[in-house]
Formats: structure tokens, C-alpha cells, sequence
């Protein structure tokens, strides 16, 4: 069976693991049109070559990155999202909506 | 006249599994624990070989959150400072680090636990700010799975390597036992070892049949508390 490294509890085998989708820039939720929001949610590069992608240890629900090369089937590294996401977002309410419920 | 689980205002969620088995029941904290299946003496011996015992009744309480480490602390807790390590508290507790934002508390097999009791009661929202509650004793059930055999036990179920040479006193694995997510702390002693075994409510009894299946081949047997409390 294939295995995967995770950062929190070691190596386990893939199927205790979930796989989350690409790792993508989020764009202003505020600001951005309608097809860059669909975009973000809904459509993936599928890229031949390294990627880097969200990977849940399901028996911890601890979310990671991985970065796999898609042509060799190889899993490169995977580390904590603490390496990438280092400040907490927040989101604001867009000035049109102020006053509406 | 016996004990029955239910005359007591609390019973462990597995407490018909342990009628079916043969379970002679005392009460502890107010709850129905099974203390032995009718052969006291011969339930020490099978602990040491194999055996599995519910101690779904004991104290936990588990707290999580970016402040859990700091709040933790300053209640004068032991942490670790690696995830997936169980430290030993003064009172017999055990507090084992799941993770930089989570930890476990696991009251004594004697039924004891002042730590925990300070603890939940001490906390609150307000005061502790980043770091919560984890209802445990609600929300998962507790086996302990004790004996030389247990490791070959876990072989059949269980993808870790949970063998002495790979494992050792107060590790943590978190994993997938007979498919389902459970946390499995190693204690017991380097001669014969103590799996406790946490996993959700939902499923305490599929994992407990799914556990004698397995144990069958290597003649593990259900145990009370008191052959458990005997070999620790």
C-alpha cells in the first residue's frame, strides 16, 4: 500500500488520508467578479508535474500540505499549513451590504 | 443480591455487551463498573496473556485550542512539549499531547480523578480564553486492551506497528483500528503492555464485538477493573 508522511503523527498508510484540492491564492471575496470566485471554488489545474494540495489525516482531522509530482506518482513533502498561512484572515462585510440584513 | 447496571444513575455505553459477557458489576463514581466476569483470580492471569476491559465509567476530559499548552500549564499540569506523548501527573492522571493544539486527560484505573474534577471546574469562556473544552467522557468510549499478546492482537486490525521494538511506554498512536479513528495510548509496563483505546460513542459496541472476533485466535477474554488494577 501506498504511504504518506504526515507531519503530525508519521508515516500511515493513504488510505487513512483525504485529499482536499489544490492549494490556491483566495481571491478578495469582496472585489473579485463572479467567474474569478468560481473559479477559486470550483475548478482545479489538474497539472501534469509537482503540485501542491490539501491533505487531511482523517483519524486526527489534521489538515497539511503535500507537494506531489503527478508524473512520477511521488509525494516530494508535506509539512504544516503554519509553513505557507503564517497570519489569520478575517473577512469583512462589503460596503453594499451595509444597512441589509 | 447483584448489581445491576441499571440501578445506577450512570452506566458505561457498552453495559448490555458486558451483561451478555458475564459481568459482575460494583459501583464507582456512581456508575456500574464491571469488576469481574466471575473468576477473579484467573482474570489476573488472562490480563498478563490477553484481555480487554471497558473502562468506559473512568474520568476523562480532554481541552483544545491555541491557549491549550499555556491555560494547561497554569493549572500546573505536566505537557509534553512533542505531540503524540503521554505525560504522567503526581495524582496518577495522564495527559497525553495529541497534537500542539489538543491534549487528553485520562483520570487512574482506581476511578480517581481530582485533576480532571479541578480542571473542569475550574474552567470557563471567559477565563480561559483559546483554549476549550472536549466533552471525552461523553463522546468516546474507553477500553483497555492488556497482555503480551495484545500487540499481535492489534497486527490483524490495526496498520501501526504497535510492538514493543516500534512502541514505547506512554507513546500515543492515532489511527484507524478495525476501520473506525481511535487514539491509542501504550502504558502497562515494558514486560506487559496496556493499550487504552478512545474512539467515538457511535460505535462502542461494533468495536467491542469486532475486538473479541479478533482476540479469539489468541484466547483473549473479557476482564473487570480489578484484574486491570491488579496488573498496574
Amino acid at each position: 500500500m501506498k504511504q504518506m508522511q504526515c507531519p503530525l503523527n508519521g508515516w500511515r498508510n493513504i488510505q487513512e488520508f483525504a485529499h482536499g484540492g489544490e492549494v490556491v491564492d483566495e481571491p478578495d471575496p469582496n472585489r473579485c467578479t463572479d467567474a474569478e470566485w468560481a473559479e477559486y471554488i470550483f475548478m482545479e489545474d489538474n497539472k501534469a508535474g509537482l503540485v501542491k494540495e490539501w491533505w487531511c489525516h482523517v483519524a486526527t482531522a489534521y489538515w497539511f500540505i503535500a507537494e506531489r509530482d503527478t508524473v512520477k506518482d511521488e509525494i516530494v513533502r508535506t509539512y504544516d499549513p503554519s509553513e505557507l498561512f503564517k497570519e489569520r484572515r478575517d473577512y469583512t462585510r462589503p460596503e453594499a451590504l451595509e444597512g441589509k440584513s | 443480591m447483584a448489581l445491576k447496571p441499571t440501578q445506577c444513575a450512570r452506566r458505561s455505553f457498552l453495559y448490555r455487551e458486558l451483561e451478555n459477557s458475564g459481568a459482575r458489576f460494583e459501583e464507582l463514581n456512581g456508575s456500574a463498573i464491571a469488576i469481574n466476569y466471575g473468576d477473579a483470580e484467573g482474570e489476573t492471569a488472562q490480563a498478563r496473556k490477553l484481555g480487554i476491559c471497558d473502562l468506559s465509567s473512568l474520568q476523562r476530559t480532554g481541552f483544545k485550542g491555541w491557549n491549550m499548552a499555556d491555560w494547561l500549564r497554569l493549572q500546573g499540569v505536566v505537557l509534553a512539549e512533542e505531540s503524540n506523548i503521554t505525560s504522567p501527573q503526581t495524582d496518577g492522571t495522564r495527559v497525553a499531547r495529541l497534537a500542539p493544539g489538543e491534549a487528553l486527560v485520562l483520570g487512574d484505573y482506581q476511578g480517581g480523578g481530582a485533576l480532571i474534577e479541578k480542571l473542569d471546574s475550574t474552567w470557563s469562556m471567559e477565563s480561559a480564553d483559546g483554549c476549550y473544552q472536549v466533552p471525552r467522557a461523553e463522546t468516546n468510549f474507553w477500553l483497555a486492551l492488556t497482555g503480551t499478546e495484545a500487540p499481535a492482537l492489534f497486527t490483524k486490525i490495526c496498520a501501526v506497528d504497535l510492538r514493543d521494538q516500534a512502541t514505547s511506554v506512554h507513546s500515543v498512536v492515532q489511527t484507524n483500528v478495525a476501520r473506525l479513528n481511535a487514539i491509542i495510548i501504550r502504558g502497562g509496563t515494558a514486560e506487559v503492555p496496556v493499550f487504552d483505546l478512545l474512539s467515538d460513542i457511535a460505535s462502542a459496541v461494533y468495536l467491542w464485538r469486532a475486538l473479541l472476533d479478533a482476540m479469539g485466535e489468541f484466547g483473549g477474554k473479557p476482564i473487570g477493573l480489578k484484574a486491570l488494577q491488579d496488573l498496574t
